[in-house]
């Protein structure tokens, strides 16, 4: 018992050398504009600010004005421990919402809103309501493209072809030496 | 006081009883603590849809109770001892191929969730295999996932020799690879940025394998030895020692846990946020879990135990049901806890 213990501290210390560059559970301390702000003229940018650096990919910030509509502009930039996205002229006053979704550091979505007002109506125009599933499309066709070369680099794509052969041999395993067990093993 | 004497149409019942207390507590306690837990809607931001919100954590609690029960089966050589191989043999006859068949389940039900955690950082697009390439290598939840379904493979191959030439295959090998497996689980959970983060990572990884051997062993015990009176008086005093430790070992390391990365996140206040945030909650409901076995645990222990020494008959497998209930229970928060938000 005593040399298992062992044996399993020192695989233990062995893993959190290999796994841990510190990662966290993000957790957004600040923004600007400021939540429940109360704002004369739409800022030109909404910039969210992070405990810990934000994962790049995945981050997406959406700017909601009050009847609805859509106001963010350009794709979604992540800096670090920033992640920022550009704001068109914002049109009627009223409470806009700034929705994001990023990914932690620790590999986890984490979501959440702030909220701001503006107390002046801007020049701007509701253009365009952006459908909500506009802001994931564009990440698909440079994810595959990056994974096609992950691939190829024999990373990811790799281990998975190595377990997916392993599945198949260990499968036909498993079924031939049950099989066999459960013959002599219905008889007593 | 009961008779006991039929032993083989009850053993039955309690096996169908402990199996469906497990699973049904720990898949009840997961969609409630989701469902309390679910990310509120954020207006133009695409969130994942039911199936991945309410399936994902599922998956993860099975996958759980599969490596749960991997490693209860790979501890019974140990506990059974190998003295007197006429009376263990039929016993770890049947565990051995049981032990196979919850390792492939395990291995695949990783695999399965590294599709769903794809999914749910692809909210509206269904996962191709170059998403889930791309997840595994950027993520290190993706990477442990990874990690412990390989692990499972690998305990499924040497499970498989040991079905083919018993013992002579070590059963601290076994042992080892099992929580070996289990090892990366909790590195996809939670994690804080500080100098306290190696320390909490081991107590961590104390708190997974503690509750797997407890929640393991006494599962596999009650499920395959509690028919043979005299095989139980041998292994439950050995076991209960070992189950004391882990109770002492889980409760402290998930306290420990808990509070530590509440306390190390910045933005949470401390004796407030145990109340208010998801993530303080849930430690709370896990708390009244581990509170709610030490009665249970205590009267088999103190109660049962001398009686089954003396190999009476004895209502240990009920309450052992109810023990394991609970333990699911457990499990199932533990997982909504891993996602939980802090705020």
């Amino acid at each position: 018992m005593r040399r298992i213990l062992t044996v399993l501290l020192f695989a233990c210390a062995a893993l959190l050398g290999v796994v841990t560059p510190a990662q966290a559970h993000n957790v957004l301390i600040g923004s600007d504009p400021k939540d429940g702000a109360q704002l004369a003229t739409g800022p030109e940018k909404i910039t969210l600010t992070f405990d810990q650096p934000v994962r790049q990919g995945f981050a997406q910030i959406s700017v909601t004005g009050p009847d609805g509509s859509r106001w963010e502009d350009g794709k979604t930039a992540v800096d670090s421990q920033e992640v920022g996205v550009g704001v068109r002229p914002l049109g009627p006053a009223g409470q806009y919402v700034v929705g994001y979704r990023i990914l932690s550091s620790d590999g986890h979505p984490v979501a959440g809103k702030i909220t701001f007002t503006l107390t002046a109506a801007g020049p701007g125009t509701a253009s365009q309501p952006a459908p909500a599933s506009s802001a994931a499309a564009p990440q698909a066709p440079d994810l595959s493209a990056q994974a096609a070369e992950a691939a190829q680099n024999g990373g990811a794509g790799m281990a998975v072809l190595w377990i997916a052969a392993a599945l198949v041999v260990l499968g036909g395993a498993t079924v031939v030496a049950l099989r066999r067990t459960r013959g002599p093993g219905a008889a007593e | 006081m009961t008779a006991t004497v039929e032993r083989a149409p009850e053993s039955g019942t309690v096996r169908r009883l402990l199996a469906g207390g497990l699973v049904s507590g720990a898949v009840l306690a997961v969609l409630a603590a989701t469902a309390l837990t679910a990310e509120e809607a954020v207006p133009g931001i695409a969130l994942p849809g039911p199936l991945v919100e309410y399936g994902l954590p599922v998956l993860r609690v099975l996958l759980d109770l599969a490596a749960v029960a991997v490693v209860g089966l790979s501890l019974l050589p140990k506990l059974l001892g190998f003295d007197e191989p006429e009376r263990t043999e039929p016993v770890m006859r049947r565990a051995r191929p049981l032990a196979v068949t919850f390792a492939w389940a395990w291995a695949v039900l990783a695999l399965v969730v590294i599709v769903f955690q794809t999914a749910e950082l692809n909210p509206g697009a269904l996962p191709t295999p170059g998403m889930i390439a791309e997840y595994v290598d950027n993520v290190g939840a993706g990477q442990g996932m990874l990690f412990s379904a390989a692990c499972a493979l690998a305990y499924a191959g040497f499970g498989l020799l040991a079905v083919r030439f018993g013992e002579k295959v070590p059963a601290e090998l076994r042992i080892v690879i099992a929580f070996f497996g289990l090892l990366p689980i909790p590195v996809t959970g939670h994690a804080v940025d500080s100098v306290w983060h190696d320390p909490i990572m081991i107590s961590m990884e104390l708190h997974v394998m503690g509750s797997a051997a407890w929640t393991g062993g006494l599962l596999t015990i009650i499920m395959l030895v509690a028919a043979d009176r005299g095989l139980l008086a041998r292994v439950l005093p050995k076991f209960s020692r070992l189950a004391t430790l882990a109770l002492v070992l889980v409760s402290v390391s998930g306290l420990v846990n808990g509070l530590a990365t509440m306390a190390l996140t910045q933005g949470v206040e401390l004796p407030g946020a145990v109340f208010t945030s998801d993530y303080g909650l849930l430690v709370v409901a896990k708390t009244a879990c581990v509170a709610l076995l030490v009665p249970f645990a205590a009267h088999i222990r103190f109660r049962l135990l001398p009686r089954i020494a003396e190999r009476q008959g004895t209502a240990v497998a009920a309450w052992a049901a109810a023990e394991i209930t609970v333990m699911g229970l457990a499990y199932g928060v533990a997982v909504a806890l891993t996602t939980a938000s802090m705020s």
